[in-house]
């Protein structure tokens, strides 16, 4: 008679996820009764529990389900910047979700299940474990990105909805071939069965090729990579700004930890993505960045920049684990501090949802000083100048790539983010000239929860840029990421 | 005693303390805060100076990243941060008097004060970038808020130029230290692990683009005429403008020992395109309508004469870049500033007003001292820079030596030309009253006037402080 062997169940690892679990349970159930604003502020302190919890798992490389799930440093620290973006849209949205005709129970619900996926992506060990989390998480982004009763709102969901269902059955099939290639949905044993390119392990390797292409082509969907991105610029700028600020950083994020987990861990030694990355990391570069450069609207702006700066993260997935791992873990957290505080500003002073017009932008400086301030840094940041963080984001972006072999991309990166400055500059420097039209309208939007988000943001790119160590240094020991596929 | 190694440091953030400083002190103490400031910051200079330099101060700012904090102010780093004090100086001097309202100025002058003193004093590649960017900044702010009406596409112009070479300079940068296996970005260790053979010629040109486009080396001047025409009538920005000139500075400090071979190798082609430069620039200046071109054409044109210097690597040539691209920033600056002046008391930039000197003795008088300095009278700074230069050069190449030295003629023709349509001939008719100078405006050209004679008819100091640091750059390549 076989034994019955029980599960290996440990709750620890699971707390933080299972903390922003109850944060959504909580507003689905509590929504009957409680005003959404009070179901915001208990997310907010769900939220920091889940990173308190985090903290505390720091170090101790838990596992739970036998190794699918993992809670190792890796998991805290991108899971952490996942919880500073949705601690950002939440902050945003107790502004903002009243005008933006969001504000119902729901958002916050859907809000918080998508975050309970993407920390399941972040924390997975196997293949299972990560799809699972990527389909919350995609479910809950495309009611997101519908909720706004709005023509504008229901076409970009569809879209989004249509686009990542296709996205997501190409991962499932990739998903099949790999296991069909090696055996194994765990990452440690995929991992193990690929070995090194050289003895490849798996006599099947057309299926393994195939099976990381298909999950290239599928996460190549939710990161919004050329040329799975044609639904980006038409989903963030035809969304609520909150929801914008919530599906380019926080999903995009966890997309990029599970590719990291993925070909930074389990596949790494396969071979053929690399070759496939490049070239289309090469025109992410090329096509973000030239069509940003011809947006007028701002929202539809930063929308192309979310493609072009995929390109950048991108090139992190390029460079050997240790250092692009070190680099994609600086870079997101800067990527989400820099894209929430411009978005937060956006979504403080637009009048409509389409946000507005780069030329609308003429003299904000002297309406709004500190916003316009805070904007330009965010900006500046986002274009990579010192000594704001994102330099540093892209300074470690570029050595990544460099040091692994990739030089001609990373002269590429450095040609097209001249066109990047451009596009970021033009509206920057729009708002420092004086504007001798009739006095343009902007909404107040000067209440503390945004204005606390965009000093959040603006406080950590700059202190981040000075002293980049104070995050880098947590990211930066290799080991962190040597066993991203667990041991 | 306190450690005199602190002092650059003090001296590259005080002015950026100041910056931040002005924009909480009440309007009307402004003027007197920024004033201090700059003081203070030339005054630090001068100790440096005094103590004959400071020595390199060295801190972990990234360990993980092998990135130092390295900062040392000496030789030439020394006199071009002490010209820069100096030139900040007379712009917040004059932009309290001249701009109304100067606090968002005074503000961006001292914040790009610091940007220029980072630059002098890094020692550190990514340390070099970081302020070669942060200099970037205050530049575009003061062309957006106090520019004239296209001022946009000069911007863009500007800001697209320079981007391009300084990411392809950041992209050396890494493979500068990666491809050597040095353990820091620091200078001192960077030269014990040079790159050779063909990729340290690829990362030179790297570097080289984001130089040649601050020097402005032909073809990557276009953004500069642009940019100073467009900036602010006063000419303040135009003197930030000026120092923003750090291209020279660049390759000798860091390209010469960093790149000997392929610096060694692609020197032809350098000269060529340095001597050219210089010859067409004063070419172009001639034909400018607009004194603010013409002075960035006659800027153009001395930096050609800096790069001919430099990449001629020989060691009488190479002083004399560093000393014109030290002393060039006084009289170019100074005389952006007298065309601000004269722009005040006609309203008009052009070079064919004429009739100025009826009324304005003295501005008249001053332009033309500055103007004498400016094309290398002896007696003045510019000279003993040229001279150097092209005695220098010709040791190297005798044909490039007289092409630039043909500019020496030209520039004499563009700038009394110019000079002589603005000043002399006859008063327009109905022509306003022309105000002279008045108050501090005397000490604003009266001060670089005095100092680019000082050096002019001794030039001792500057030299003595500078030729130990020639010396041991050019020792990287293996006694040229």
């Amino acid at each position: 008679m076989p034994q019955l062997v029980p599960p290996d169940v440990a709750f620890l690892p699971m707390l933080p996820i299972l903390l922003v679990l109850a944060g959504a349970l909580i507003s689905t159930l509590l929504g009957f009764w409680v005003s959404r604003r009070t179901l915001t502020a208990i997310n907010i302190v769900t939220v920091i529990l889940s990173g308190a919890s985090m903290m505390y798992l720091w170090n101790r490389g838990l596992t739970s389900f036998a190794g699918s799930l993992q809670a190792d440093n890796a998991a805290v620290l991108l899971g952490l910047t996942i919880l500073v973006g949705t601690l950002m849209t939440l902050l945003v949205s107790l502004d903002t979700a009243w005008r933006e005709r969001v504000s119902f129970p729901e958002f916050d619900a859907m809000m918080m299940y998508a975050v309970t996926g993407c920390l399941l992506i972040v924390f997975s060990g196997d293949l299972i474990i990560m799809l699972i989390g990527l389909e919350i998480m995609s479910l809950a982004g495309y009611v997101l990105a519908t909720f706004q009763g709005s023509r504008r709102a229901e076409e970009s969901g569809l879209k989004y909805f249509l686009l990542g269902a296709v996205g997501s059955a190409t991962l499932i099939y990739g998903i099949a071939f790999v296991y069909g290639a090696t055996g194994s949905l765990n990452y440690a044993a995929i991992a193990a069965k690929v070995g090194s390119v050289s003895n490849l392990t798996p006599d099947n390797a057309g299926i393994l090729v195939g099976g990381s292409l298909l999950l290239l082509a599928g996460f190549g969907f939710k990161i919004a990579l050329v040329p799975f991105h044609q639904w980006t610029p038409d989903v963030y700028s035809g969304t609520s700004t909150t929801t914008f600020l919530f599906l380019s950083t926080v999903i995009k994020v966890a997309a990029f930890a599970g590719m990291l987990r993925v070909f930074g861990g389990a596949l790494h030694d396969a071979p053929g993505w690399t070759s496939v990355l490049q070239v289309l990391t090469a025109a992410t570069l090329i096509i973000g960045n030239t069509a940003a450069l011809l947006q007028v609207n701002f929202k539809r702006m930063l929308a192309y920049s979310a493609v072009a700066h995929t390109g950048f993260l991108a090139m992190c997935l390029l460079g050997t684990p240790e250092l692009g791992g070190a680099a994609l873990g600086y870079y997101l957290l800067v990527y989400t501090l820099m894209t929430g505080a411009a978005l937060a500003v956006l979504a403080a002073l637009q009048r409509t949802e389409a946000g507005f017009e780069i030329s609308d932008m003429r003299g904000l400086y002297y309406r709004h000083p500190g916003y316009a301030i805070a904007l330009s840094v965010c900006l500046a940041s986002l274009a990579g100048l010192p000594p704001f963080a994102g330099f540093f984001g892209k300074y470690l972006a570029f050595q990544a790539a460099f040091q692994n072999g990739y030089v001609w991309i990373s002269v590429l990166a450095a040609i097209t983010s001249v066109a990047a400055l451009i596009y970021y500059l033009r509206p920057a420097m729009l708002m420092f000239m004086p504007d001798r039209t009739p006095a343009r309208e902007y909404l107040h939007g000067q209440r503390f929860p945004t204005t606390f988000t965009v000093g959040l943001g603006v406080a950590g790119i700059t202190v981040l840029g000075i002293l980049p160590n104070v995050w880098y240094s947590w990211v930066a020991n290799p080991a962190i990421w040597q066993f991203l596929a667990g041991r | 005693m306190f450690d005199p190694q602190w002092l650059p440091t003090i001296m590259i953030f005080l002015p950026l303390l100041g910056s931040l400083l002005i924009l909480i002190t009440p309007n009307r103490w402004r003027d007197e805060v920024a004033g201090f400031m700059a003081a203070v910051t030339l005054g630090l200079g001068m100790m440096i100076w005094y103590a004959g330099g400071s020595g390199l101060l060295s801190l972990n700012w990234i360990p993980s990243l092998g990135i130092t904090y390295s900062v040392e102010l000496s030789g030439v780093s020394l006199a071009l941060a002490m010209v820069t004090a100096f030139m900040s100086f007379i712009a917040v001097l004059y932009a309290a008097r001249r701009i109304p309202n100067p606090g968002t100025m005074l503000a961006l002058i001292l914040a790009m004060e610091t940007g220029l003193l980072g630059i002098f004093a890094a020692r550190d590649l990514i340390l070099f970038y970081v302020f070669f960017e942060d200099a970037l900044l205050p530049s575009l702010l003061m062309l957006a808020i106090y520019g004239k009406a296209h001022r946009m596409r000069a911007l863009v112009k500007f800001a697209a130029y320079t981007l391009f070479g300084s990411l392809l300079m950041l992209v050396s940068i890494i493979g500068v230290r990666y491809l050597g296996g040095s353990p820091t970005f620091a200078l001192v260790d960077l030269k014990q692990h040079l790159v050779t053979g063909p990729a340290q010629t690829w990362l030179y040109i790297g570097f080289l683009t984001a130089m040649a486009v601050k020097l402005p080396l032909w073809p990557l001047h276009a953004w500069l005429p642009d940019f100073h025409e467009q900036n602010h009538d006063s000419g303040i920005p135009d003197v930030m403008g000026t120092l923003y000139k750090v291209g020279g500075y660049g390759l000798f400090t860091f390209a010469i020992p960093l790149f000997p071979d392929a610096s060694l190798e692609l020197r032809p082609i350098l000269m060529g395109l340095a001597a050219f430069t210089a010859l067409y620039s004063a070419w172009i200046a001639f034909g400018q309508k607009d004194w603010k071109r013409l002075l960035a054409y006659a800027g153009l044109s001395h930096m050609g004469f800096v790069a001919l210097g430099v990449f001629s690597l020989n060691e009488t040539a190479v002083i004399g870049a560093m000393y014109l691209l030290a002393f060039q920033n006084l009289y170019t600056g100074a005389l952006f500033l007298s065309v601000g002046m004269v722009q005040e008391r006609i309203g008009s930039l052009d070079t064919r007003v004429g009739g100025l000197m009826t009324g304005a003795g003295a501005l008249g008088g001053m332009t033309m001292a500055l103007w004498f300095a400016s094309i290398a009278v002896p007696g003045f700074a510019g000279f003993i820079g040229e001279f150097s230069v092209l005695l220098g050069a010709y040791q190297v190449s005798p044909w490039l030596a007289f092409v630039a030295g043909l500019t020496v003629i030209a520039a004499a023709a563009y700038a009394l030309t110019a000079f002589q349509t603005t000043f002399w001939q006859s008063r327009p008719l109905g022509g306003v009253v022309v105000r002279d100078l008045v108050h501090t405006e005397w000490l604003i050209l009266g001060l670089p006037l005095a100092v680019a004679i000082f050096f002019g008819v001794y030039s001792a100091p500057a030299l003595n402080l500078m030729q130990p640091a020639v010396k041991s750059v050019l020792a990287a390549l293996g006694g040229n």
